[in-house]
């Protein structure tokens, strides 16, 4: 079979703003590489304009008066006929009757179950549930986002478990195209829920003062994102206590207009990711790297994966650790020769591996497999 | 189900079904060489063979009559009887499924010592490796719940652990048989009452020449060879595909299909790899052949893939030889 007919069935009602996120953007390139359709259904609760960014695709709505899970079973029951190849997002409870009731309607149609995981929900599967292990059974295909919980996983699970990293699906970012280091200006940029504990971003401020004292030319450093009130709080005192550097560092607050957000994607020259744990490799970071940042992170289960284990950026080991952030931070602060070479270099492997249209084409080719074994069974 | 003991008699039994497990004679016999007698006749003093069975009987209902297994116990015992009244020696039998604190262990220990001290009954734990302490033919018999571990191989490994002439008893309450015991079932005998099942293997050397040709050890080395052949197979694609030599269209697809196949018979070895991470990395082969064949498909620079599926080939070749060679 060359073309799918494909669905997307989420395990709670789609937002309008994850149309344009992993769960939905990879099918959506899978069908636009080897798709012959592509249906989302789910419960609608809200408008959907980005659906206009993907063009060709059906969105179904369940019905309201019924729970989205117990209406996309139904709806399974009535159309598995018509699927060739089922993406799931998540390894959820929510998802066992879906995939049996697939299975049992089409032995020979293909689940592919997109991780969405990091260490803590990779610990937490329920695998002594047997129920849990007949849905494991039922996907064809899993894949996971960082190649440190592939190999978590493959202990776990003793099964195949690919790695698909979160991508980038460029024609969203047309902007990209046209970057050129020599725009960039000294910038430290991050992105993200500022002064959640996830995101630890005291660590970066903190970092930030120390690799200051070792700089011989100003970097700003500027934090995109809400603020929680007690980051706010430590801001201000961060300010107080450090005259000489509160200039150089910015609160833009949350921007939501993607073209502003991606001018400071334009002008930055380092992208810093301070968090103490992230799944995959955050789209921010993605975002950042194809706009030709140097990346520097903490040593999240991603970021070998991000930084191609050191070469196209730096992993600071310790979450914790202010000292070696600062160190790692200040050493590419200070070699601008590098960061120049390696605004090619992170676009260039960006290009190669994190594109989603490349990934798509790997996953057709499993996909295939799977189909070939199956009509062999 | 239940057992009923009487005088002369000892069954088992459910609805208006019953199963003799064991039987009074009437006369002593040839069948008993050890130290106790197995009925009284004119020596009066002293617990008989038959009382102590009636005793444990008794013993095995109120232990295990919630048990699902409790039938299968009962079967058991009637097979184990007569091997441990056979000869005069200490018996060494060992049993693989029950939990260490089942009451069965109970029953069968005491009537083995009240037959002979130094008898043992040796619980295995429910782990692959605990076969491996066990030296080949040193067993008597061999009790094994088919339901706790399926497998031919294990079958086949604790039938090389009992001696000639002892038993291999294999017991289980889920029907069919697992796929790949059918044909050695053929050569067991076969005692069914309601949902409970026992296979019962007398070893002798045609049995023991096959569990050895299909043991874990041989399906470890086939495995293993299956695992070099394909390595060997796989060196010669990647090496076509990395110094350019014209392969057919299907050469990636082949590449991927063995890379697959190479992963599930790793994935089947993992309880016995020292490295662990080997199916990881035919894995990670897997993923560099799928990105260079996606690099050529969609015509880009090919530099980085090559790259990649150079150091990840040599990692995994060089893994494959550590492990295998």
């Amino acid at each position: 079979m060359s073309n799918y007919k494909m669905c997307m069935i989420p395990a709670y009602p789609l937002e309008n703003v994850q149309l344009l996120k992993d769960r939905v953007i990879f099918p959506y390139v899978c069908y636009r590489t080897f798709g012959e359709s592509l249906r989302l259904v789910t419960k609608c609760t809200e408008d959907y304009p980005y659906l206009s960014y993907l063009e060709g695709v059906d969105l179904i709505p369940l019905p309201e008066d019924q729970p989205h899970m117990e209406a996309a079973v139904r709806y399974m029951s009535e159309h598995a006929e018509e699927i060739d190849l089922l993406f799931l997002f998540g390894a959820r409870g929510e998802y066992m009757k879906l995939a049996r009731t697939y299975k049992s309607l089409r032995p020979d149609g293909i689940i592919y179950l997109k991780l969405d995981t990091n260490i803590d929900w990779a610990n937490a599967y329920p695998l002594h549930d047997s129920q849990f292990s007949i849905f494991l059974k039922d996907c064809d295909i899993i894949s996971c986002e960082a190649r440190r919980l592939q190999s978590f996983l493959y202990k776990k699970w003793q099964r195949p478990v690919e790695y698909i990293p979160n991508g980038v699906y460029y024609p969203l970012y047309p902007e990209a195209g046209s970057v050129c280091f020599e725009e960039k200006e000294n910038m430290i940029l991050t992105v993200g829920r500022l002064g959640t504990a996830q995101k630890n971003t005291l660590l970066l401020l903190y970092a930030y003062a120390l690799a200051f004292l070792q700089l011989k030319e100003p970097w700003d450093l500027v934090m995109v994102g809400s603020v929680t009130p007690e980051f706010q709080s430590e801001y201000e005192e961060f300010c107080r206590r450090f005259p000489p550097l509160a200039p150089h560092i910015r609160l833009t607050g949350n921007i939501t207009d993607k073209r502003t957000l991606h001018q400071y994607y334009k002008k930055a020259k380092i992208f810093a990711l301070p968090s103490r744990g992230e799944g995959g490799s955050p789209n921010v970071f993605s975002e950042a790297a194809i706009f030709g940042c140097t990346v520097i992170a903490t040593n999240v289960d991603a970021a070998p994966d991000m930084t191609d284990n050191g070469r196209v950026g730096r992993i600071s080991l310790d979450t914790e650790d202010f000292d070696s952030f600062a160190k790692e931070l200040a050493a590419l602060c200070l070699n601008p020769d590098y960061l120049a070479r390696n605004f090619h270099e992170m676009r260039s492997y960006m290009k190669e591996f994190f594109d989603y249209e490349h990934l798509a084409v790997r996953l057709q080719m499993l996909v295939q497999l799977q189909s070939l074994k199956r009509s062999h069974s | 189900m239940n057992i009923q003991i009487t005088d002369t008699c000892i069954t088992l039994g459910e609805g208006v079904e019953s199963f003799l497990l064991f039987e009074k004679p009437a006369l002593p016999n040839y069948q008993n060489v050890t130290a106790r007698p197995y009925i009284s006749i004119y020596l009066g003093d002293g617990a008989t063979i038959w009382s102590r069975l009636q005793v444990c009987t008794e013993l095995l209902a109120d232990f295990c009559h919630e048990d699902p297994y409790y039938g299968c116990y009962a079967l058991l015992f009637r097979r184990l009887c007569p091997l441990l009244l056979s000869s005069s020696q200490p018996k060494n039998v060992v049993s693989y499924g029950p939990p260490a604190d089942c009451g069965v262990y109970r029953v069968f220990q005491d009537f083995m010592t009240f037959l002979q001290e130094g008898s043992a009954l040796t619980a295995l734990s429910q782990s692959s490796y605990a076969f491996t302490a066990l030296k080949e033919s040193s067993c008597h018999a061999f009790l094994y719940c088919l339901d706790v571990f399926p497998s031919l191989p294990a079958v086949c490994d604790a039938i090389s652990k009992v001696r000639p002439g002892g038993l291999v008893l294999l017991y289980t309450i889920k029907e069919p048989l697992p796929a790949g015991l059918n044909e050695l079932c053929v050569h067991a005998e076969k005692d069914c009452f309601a949902h409970c099942t026992v296979y019962v293997f007398t070893i002798d050397e045609s049995l023991s020449a096959l569990a050895l040709a299909n043991g874990s050890e041989n399906a470890i080395l086939s495995r293993a060879e299956e695992v070099l052949k394909r390595a060997n197979d796989l060196q010669n694609l990647v090496h076509a595909m990395l110094t350019g030599t014209p392969l057919p269209g299907d050469a990636y697809f082949i590449a991927v299909t063995i890379l697959q196949q190479t992963e599930e018979i790793l994935l089947s070895l993992y309880d016995y790899l020292e490295d662990d991470e080997l199916p990881v990395n035919a894995n990670a082969l897997k993923e560099c052949i799928l990105n260079y064949y996606g690099g050529i498909r969609r015509q880009c620079e090919l530099t980085s893939y090559r790259e990649k599926l150079t150091q990840s080939s040599e990692l995994f070749f060089a893994a494959v030889e550590r492990e295998f060679q």
